[in-house]
């Protein structure tokens, strides 16, 4: 049986985590993950909902030395647990404070009651084993389950530290500001780190300030793990932050324009990582470099009629990208925008059609649709929804969506309207919508 | 609305303008929840809300403040804060 090692370069004594200005040890790691893994129940599949990366950590590695595949929820919207809850029912939940999932039995993740013995040898882990299983939203209405083996996961962190051209020998400090629960954090803020010997700050920090402490806690070489929403608030708020060596970036476009002012800003470089659900992160770019994209060792490219598809050793068959990309040769590529149905908001992903099967399913609402007006201005631009629903008001539509979709893909605002401008084929064009919208916006300069 | 104060009034212009809200300042209650069942908002409006303040009001916020969740809670708690920690 094949398997790769839970850990890259093993070394008892070297910190892993960082919280509160507190280490923790490699060593006491291997400790609290057996001591864990034998208190487990015996259940194919777990719901991991701590907030401290390192207690996630600890859970996710004991279910790995158990077989145990863990699930990442597309949000914590109480809806989109309970449909995970009842598609995956035999599941359990490892949280870290007070948050639980109804209808599946809770385990709290021990804080630190173990101490090391130093003598556990690192775990192998099978690589087809399923790691983990990632949502996307399906235009389905139910979330498509993404299944990514040990091997999977392990392969994108090496070539993705090759890339960076991470040396263990540094032993590099990530503080990320993003939730270890979605790909792109459990990538870059976790399997990174323990595939290289790295360490990691357990907090999750938002306002710039926070960005600034949470460095600040950490030994130097370091680096931050975050989004293009956060890059831009650290440079708006002009953050002196501790020395960086690197900022790596993912979840949206960071603009060649910002990534400068933040390189200059905090003299540092400034990478992009991209990928989506269904492959992992495939390709980087340093941001100010150009527009060019080059994928990660061992993945080719390769067009077929209009779509692209990438190939990996670690992917059963080729995968067709979402967005829209133009090949320049089998290992780069440059990104012409998302496919039409995708949305992202500050970082928060979704599919219309799948948000427009929700909004429809709402009891009293008889049409529905959500829209993504065209950027304005400075700030993030958020959905909008149109919807016909007579007698309904605009609150209770809300806060039936507010169960089942993830909060930053709420519409703001939403319309009620009469009826949805469709055209004789029963379809919404943008067209349509957008004039409808200004015809909302008219009547409430009129009202006004 | 005479229990609004003067910073109440300006703050609660700052988030309407700050997020594209389409509510009237005025509409905004001091007591009302600014996140989740209120006026909905959430943690991307809570950093460009963050950005806002620390221009006009020279206030970092911080969330190990542990002060922090109160401050968002409201109109009333946020400009309390701002009264505290404002340096200009």
């Amino acid at each position: 049986m094949n398997t790769a090692a839970l850990l890259g370069p093993y070394h008892p004594d070297r910190v892993l985590a960082w919280e509160n200005g507190h280490s923790i040890t490699y060593g006491h790691f291997l400790s609290e993950v057996g001591a864990l893994a034998d208190l487990l129940p015996e259940k194919p599949t777990v719901i991991n909902l701590a907030d401290d990366r390192y207690r996630f950590l600890v859970g996710f590695a004991a279910a790995l030395v158990r077989g145990q595949t863990t699930l990442l929820p597309p949000s914590r919207a109480p809806g989109a647990l309970a449909q995970i809850a009842r598609e995956y029912g035999t599941s359990y939940c490892l949280v870290d404070g007070t948050e639980k999932v109804e209808q599946l039995p809770s385990y709290q993740i021990p804080k630190g009651t173990w101490s090391p013995t130093y003598t556990a040898k690192v775990p192998q882990i099978p690589i087809d084993h399923p790691a983990v299983v990632a949502f996307t939203s399906g235009s389905t209405g139910s979330p498509h389950p993404n299944s990514k083996t040990w091997g999977s996961l392990v392969a994108v962190a090496r070539s993705t530290g090759t890339r960076l051209g991470l040396k263990t020998s540094e032993h590099m400090t990530v503080v990320a500001t993003v939730p270890h629960q979605h790909m792109y954090g459990l990538e870059a803020s976790i399997m990174l780190p323990i595939q290289h010997g790295m360490a990691f700050h357990v907090g999750r920090p938002l306002f710039p300030e926070d960005v600034r402490l949470a460095l600040a806690e950490v030994p130097s070489p370091r680096m931050l793990v975050t989004t293009p929403l956060h890059i831009k608030a650290c440079v708006t708020a002009s953050s002196r932050l501790p020395h960086v060596e690197c900022i790596l970036s993912a979840t949206a476009p960071l603009p060649s324009s910002l990534a400068k002012q933040a390189e200059t800003l905090f003299q540092t470089s400034v990478y992009e990582v991209y990928g989506f659900t269904e492959a992992g992160s495939l390709a980087t770019r340093r941001t100010i470099a150009g527009d060019t994209w080059h994928v990660l060792d061992g993945i080719t490219l390769r067009q077929e009629s209009d779509r692209c598809y990438l190939q990996a050793p670690y992917l059963v068959e080729p995968v067709p990208f979402p967005d829209l990309v133009s090949l320049q040769g089998p290992h780069r590529f440059v990104l012409h925008g998302r496919g039409t149905d995708l949305v992202n908001i500050g970082g928060h992903r979704g599919s219309l059609s799948d948000l427009n099967q929700k909004l429809n399913e709402i009891e009293g609402v008889q049409d529905g649709v959500f829209f993504l007006p065209d950027e304005t201005g400075t700030s993030v631009t958020r959905l909008i929804a149109f919807v016909v629903a007579p007698g309904k008001a605009a609150e209770h539509i809300l806060s039936a969506l507010r169960k089942v979709i993830d909060p930053a893909l709420l519409p703001r605002p939403l319309h009620l309207v009469a009826n949805l401008p469709r055209n004789e084929t029963g379809k919404l064009t943008r067209e349509a919508l957008l004039g409808l919208l200004q015809e909302l916006r008219i009547q409430d300069r009129h009202g006004a | 609305m005479s229990d609004v104060s003067p910073l109440e009034a300006e703050v609660a212009k700052l988030i309407v303008r700050t997020l594209n809200l389409k509510v009237e300042p005025a509409q905004i209650q001091p007591e009302q929840p600014l996140f989740n069942e209120g006026l909905g908002l959430d943690s991307i409006d809570a950093l460009e809300l963050s950005l806002a303040i620390s221009e006009f009001y020279g206030y970092q916020i911080r969330s190990d403040d542990p002060e922090t969740v109160a401050t968002f809670a409201s109109l009333r708690s946020l400009c309390k804060s701002i009264e505290k920690n404002r340096t200009k």
